[in-house]
Order: structure tokens, then C-alpha cells, then sequence
């Protein structure tokens, strides 16, 4: 156990390089599979909210689920995962079930707050899923914690953090990048730069390049196309073997757009829409399962075979969801204090 | 209050501190302490001194000065298994925490079942010159926020039993710690160090005219106006509620009906200060039972200044107490 703070951090020799994703065609159709459903989810949860059937908010992940899924499947189950609106498929990869992300946003008991906490807060402590208040990136400190605690026992587990550009403003963001540096802590931070926070534009929140602010840190900083799953995979795992190392956090700044409004509520009249036209061409659910052709891991008809099954869970969700039970108000007293 | 320099066998209302917290971290390996110049320095108050040489780097941790990122850092580490406590520098500076106070660590059991073991130590209060941004009493913005607990001592003995049970309890706790009691009150040693329960308060002098409920310096302030009260043939009847919340009502009440009398009392400006709120209950559960108004003693509608004249015209002195006690009683 290295020391914290002032002593010198232990280093066990050069990181080695990330396992190769490609060749892994069970690894790829699974994370293939994950970003279809998260996007066959949220494109069901955009018609329930034009049906009047949510609650509230509708926050949707279109174009970020190579982030959400690449960097979550480069890390391993028992690591620490704190993810944000953007990110359904990190918590469907670790195994969420599909009805209950839907009872979050519907206020129904059998969600992972039981109604206390809804729409995009429904992280769950046994999947080892950090459920994070509105307030990004609040996650970032929280990350620290959890790495400083798997260091603290001497596991080789470490954090994993989401934010977006706009976060990337907030004081939360600086202070635990430059605690999670002094402190060798096993982190990897990943930006989600999407052009937009809520309607404010990256040129408005940030000068220069996001990743250039791993350097006032002093950690590694890399950006990556974040429409691409396989290169926030590699980046991921490239940042997870020297968190595990000893070496120590990581930056990673993934590029994409946010294709919807902030939320649903929103029209995002303020994105120029040649803007949407050109990042229409990339996306990236459409962009890995070229891939999987290339790569011989999928002929087309299994990848339409993965989204019509994507597709039917999401409806079947929603019924689920749709049809289980509101919390009982007798009980709203009952657990703002721990035993 | 005793002002002279402790002795060696004399155990201070910081030793208390520091012995409390020692012994949890002996107790308990996941126990560890967090914050600015806590380590080699040994705290800007020295209550962690002597602890990097006894627990190590590992356990006894100095933090960059980043408030909100050591306080989300501690959240962290609770829900993975440690029992953090955070030492703020100067209860002055949790402000910078104030977002992971509120929407990280105190609704989280609220939101998800899972429990905040995170202690969060404050050097708090005026009366020692250190002007506007660092005499501050924080315990009312806390109070408000539904899942965090709020503790304030006002004896040796408390100072180290309630941390005790502060660093064991399940959810987030503010820990308010007196600069001024820190070594102005003071024990034979050696101190038994015994957890103290959160949520009861205890009657530390009994009487008949009048209850006086405080916290914190407060309560030394009571007991001496009501020893100098007493030679009048004024009974005064002294609480030291101990905690804030949870607060325990029913030794009040107890007390307040009884004597028909209230007084509360704290350094805490006056405006929406805890003792609105306990004048308040009071109100509600003793109506028929009193004979006076109840009545606030409290620092005033100012920041604390830092001149000696200034900063002991806005904070309760003794004399204030003893002259409202003695109105009160007579009314």
C-alpha cells in the first residue's frame, strides 16, 4: 500500500498494452448488443414521453453509447462505475434490468429508489453503480473515494467516471482531478464531450481542448472518437491497467454530439442543423455493426436479428413497467436517517 | 470559564477529541482522517497531532485545499466500505462542501438504503478575535437538510463521547467542535472515554424557575449564570441538548413544564438561529404551561467582527445571560 499525499507512489514497471478488442467476437457482440438496446430503449422512451406516459424528463443517450458501453466493458464488475444521464448502457451492461431504468422514470415502487429518486438517478449499489444526484459532476469526488478505498485495502480495483463538456467547468471536476493525481488514485475520468451543455456551446464553456487539461493534472490525457466503441474500449483498458498499476488516473476526452435536446422538453432549435446533418452520418450503433461485417463477427442478418430483439425488450419494458405498482406513501418518512 | 494553560494531568476538551478519534481509528481499521495540514502539521488546532507517526501515511491523509472534492472524496470511500472524517480547518470553510453535503452525502440513505458513515469535524464559534470568516457558526444552514445528524459538545467528557458515537453512527455527521472550549475546559486525567448515545440531552443543573436550554459554550455560559442566579434565590435549570438533530424533545418539555420558563441560548445569530426552532417547539408542546414568552439569547444580526469590543457586542456574554434569566424567572 502505497502512502498517500507526500510519500512517493508506488510504480510497478510500464502499463502493459490493452488486450485486443477485435479479435474478442464474443466481447463485441456483446457491447454491440448493449448499445442497441440502450438505443432501442431510449428511442421507446422518446414516443412513451410524446404519449404522455413519463412522469417528467426524458434524457436520452443517442450517440454516446459507444462511451457509455466501450468504457464500462473495459473495466471489470467489481470495479466502481459512476456514470451519468448519457449512460444507460453502462448500467445495461452491468446488468440493469431494462423495467426497472423505466420505473425510474415512471416513479414506480419496484425501481431502484422505489419513487424516491427518479428519471436518470437509478444507479444501484449492488451492481456497483454510484446513483448520482442532478448535480454533475458531483460523481467525479465520489470516484475518488471509491478508488481511494480499493487502494486503502491494497485491491487492485479502481473508479471509472462520466461527465460531459459542460461539467468539465465545475469545481468538482478540477478538485478531483488534482486530488486523484497527488494522490496516485486508481480513476479514470472520462469526458463526454457531446458540443453542447444544455444549450450552452463548447466554444461558450471552454477554451482550448478538454484533454489538454489532463497536463495542469499531471496525468495522461487522451481523446478519442467517441462514436467509435472499439477506441473508448482501448483507451479505457489502456487507462484501467495503469490505474491497476499503481500508475496512477487518466483522462479520456470521447467526441461525439448530443443528437437530441438536453432532455425530450427540449427542441435544441439552438443546434444548427447542417451541424446534426453531418454527425447524422456517424452513428455509432450504425458504425460498429459495419464493423462486425468487416470483422467477420456478424453477417447483417444477425445484426438485424440483435435490434429486433432489442426492440421487443424494450416494448416488453414497458409493460412491465407500465403495468407495476406506485410506492406506498405510508412509508415516505420512514429511512432519512441510516439504522 | 477557566482560562490558565492545561497541565499535564489535565485532559482538555481537545484531548478529548483527539483521544476519541485515536481510539476509533484503533478500534477500527476502516476509520480514517482526511483534511487540510491534518498529517505532518497535526491539524491547524493540533488535534491530530502525533497521529501520521502512530496510524501512517495511509490512514492519516492531507488533502489538497479542495473542500468540495475531499468531502465527495469521503462519500466515496463510505460507500465502499471506509468510515471517513473529514476535519474541516475552520467550520468557516464547509461552505465550499456545501453541494456534497447536501445532494451527495445526505440523501443518500433517502435515496438509495445505502448508508454515509462520514464524519465531518468543524472548529466553530466566535470569541477568539478571528473576525467574519472565521468565528462562523454553521449549525443552522445544516439543521434544515433532512439526513445529517448534528452534534455539538460542551464538556471534556462529551467532546470525546459523542464523537465516539458520531465516528460509529451510520450517516453523515457534523461534528461541531467549541475553538473557544478547545483548551479552556479542561478534566483531571485520565479521561474515560465512553460513547455517548446522539439524540439525548441531559440536564446538567437542576432547578425550578427557569429551564435554559443550550449547546456548546452555551451551556458553560448557563452554568455559570445560574451558579451566580442561584446566590439571588433564582433556581435556574440548565439542558445541554448535546445534539441538535436529532433533538430530543421530551427533556425539554419535561423541564419547560415544570418551571414554566424558557430561555434558549447560543452564539448563533438570532435570525432563523436553532433557537427559533427550539423556542418554537417549545411553544407548540408547553403553551398552557407557560408563565413567559419564551425567550432567545443570541448572537446578533452581524457578521462576527474581529475587534475585541465589536466581536463581544454582537456574541452573548454572561452578563446578557444572567439579566434575561433574571427577567424571565420574574415575569
Amino acid at each position: 500500500m502505497a502512502a498517500a499525499g507526500k510519500a512517493k507512489p508506488r510504480r510497478k514497471g510500464r502499463a502493459a498494452s490493452a488486450p485486443d478488442v477485435e479479435a474478442d467476437r464474443a466481447l463485441c457482440l456483446r457491447m454491440f448488443r448493449t448499445m442497441a438496446l440502450q438505443r432501442a430503449v431510449e428511442d421507446r422512451m422518446v414516443t412513451m414521453y410524446r404519449q404522455g406516459e413519463m412522469l417528467g424528463s426524458v434524457f436520452t443517450g443517442h450517440w454516446h453509447e459507444g462511451i457509455a458501453v466501450g468504457a464500462a466493458a473495459a473495466i471489470r464488475p467489481d470495479d466502481y462505475l459512476c456514470p451519468i444521464h448519457r449512460d444507460m448502457g453502462a448500467h445495461l451492461w452491468r446488468g440493469m434490468p431494462v423495467a426497472q431504468i423505466l420505473d425510474s422514470f415512471l416513479g414506480k415502487e419496484p425501481g431502484t429508489t422505489h419513487g424516491r429518486d427518479g428519471t436518470l438517478h437509478y444507479g444501484r449499489h449492488d451492481l456497483r453503480i454510484y446513483n448520482l444526484p442532478s448535480h454533475v459532476p458531483d460523481n467525479y469526488p465520489v470516484a475518488t473515494g471509491a478508488a481511494l478505498a480499493f487502494k486503502y485495502r491494497g485491491e487492485d480495483r479502481l473508479a471509472l467516471a462520466y461527465c460531459g463538456d459542460g461539467a468539465t467547468g465545475n469545481g468538482n471536476f478540477h478538485e478531483a482531478l488534482n486530488i486523484a493525481a497527488v494522490m496516485d488514485l486508481p480513476c479514470i475520468f472520462i469526458v463526454e464531450n457531446n458540443q453542447y451543455a444544455y444549450s450552452t456551446p463548447l466554444r461558450l464553456t471552454t477554451r482550448g481542448e478538454i484533454v489538454d487539461k489532463a497536463v495542469g493534472y499531471g496525468m495522461p490525457g487522451v481523446k478519442v472518437d467517441g462514436t467509435d466503441v472499439l477506441a473508448v474500449y482501448r483507451a479505457t483498458a489502456t487507462a484501467a491497467v495503469r490505474a491497476r498499476a499503481g500508475q496512477g488516473p487518466t483522462l479520456i476526452e470521447a467526441v461525439t454530439m448530443r443528437m437530441h435536446g438536453h432532455a425530450e422538453h427540449d427542441p435544441f432549435d439552438y443546434v444548427p442543423r447542417e451541424l446534426l446533418a453531418a454527425w447524422a452520418k456517424r452513428d455509432p450503433v450504425e458504425l460498429f455493426a459495419k464493423k462486425l461485417r468487416e470483422l467477420g463477427h456478424a453477417a447483417a442478418a444477425d445484426i438485424a436479428a440483435i435490434r429486433e430483439d432489442a426492440h421487443r425488450q424494450a416494448l416488453e419494458a414497458r409493460r412491465k413497467a407500465l403495468a407495476g405498482p406506485l410506492p406506498d406513501p405510508a412509508g415516505v418518512e420512514e429511512g432519512v436517517y441510516a439504522d | 470559564m477557566p482560562t490558565e494553560q492545561p497541565k499535564a494531568e489535565e485532559v482538555t476538551y481537545l484531548d478529548a477529541i483527539s483521544q476519541a478519534l485515536a481510539a476509533e481509528m484503533e478500534r477500527d481499521e476502516n476509520v480514517f482522517i482526511l483534511g487540510e495540514d491534518v498529517g505532518q502539521f497535526g491539524g491547524a488546532f493540533k488535534v491530530t497531532k502525533g497521529f501520521l507517526e502512530r496510524f501512517g501515511a495511509r490512514r492519516v491523509i492531507d488533502t489538497p485545499i479542495a473542500e468540495t472534492g475531499f468531502t465527495g472524496m469521503a462519500a466515496g470511500a463510505a460507500l465502499n466500505g471506509l468510515r471517513p472524517v473529514v476535519e474541516y480547518q475552520f467550520a468557516d470553510f464547509i461552505s465550499q462542501a456545501f453541494d456534497q453535503i447536501i445532494n451527495v452525502l445526505a440523501r443518500h440513505h433517502y435515496r438509495t438504503g445505502v448508508p454515509m458513515p462520514v464524519t465531518l469535524r468543524c472548529p466553530f464559534g466566535p470569541r477568539l478575535r478571528a473576525g467574519p470568516t472565521h468565528s462562523q457558526s454553521i449549525e443552522s444552514y445544516f439543521a434544515h437538510v433532512p439526513g445529517l445528524k448534528i452534534v455539538a459538545p460542551a464538556t471534556v467528557e462529551d467532546a470525546g463521547g459523542l464523537l465516539l458515537s458520531a465516528i460509529r453512527d451510520n450517516n453523515p455527521v457534523l461534528f461541531l467542535e467549541s475553538k473557544y472550549l478547545y483548551r479552556r475546559l479542561k478534566v483531571p486525567a485520565p479521561l474515560e472515554l465512553q460513547p455517548v448515545p446522539l439524540g439525548a440531552a441531559r440536564v446538567v443543573r437542576e432547578g425550578t424557575d427557569v429551564t435554559l436550554v443550550s449547546y456548546s459554550v452555551g451551556v458553560q455560559q448557563g452554568l455559570e449564570a445560574a451558579e451566580a442566579l442561584g446566590k439571588e434565590g433564582i433556581s435556574v435549570e440548565v439542558i445541554d441538548i448535546r445534539t441538535l438533530v436529532p433533538l430530543d424533545l421530551d427533556t425539554i418539555v419535561a423541564s419547560v413544564t415544570k418551571t414554566a420558563r424558557a430561555v434558549v441560548l447560543h452564539e448563533a445569530a438570532r435570525r432563523m438561529g436553532y433557537g427559533t426552532e427550539i423556542a418554537a417547539e417549545i411553544g407548540e408542546a408547553c403553551f398552557w404551561s407557560l408563565d413567559a414568552p419564551v425567550t432567545r439569547i443570541a448572537g446578533r444580526n452581524t457578521p462576527i467582527p474581529t475587534s475585541p469590543p465589536l466581536e463581544d457586542a454582537v456574541t452573548p456574554q454572561t452578563a446578557d445571560v444572567i439579566e434575561t434569566l433574571r427577567r424571565v424567572a420574574r415575569a
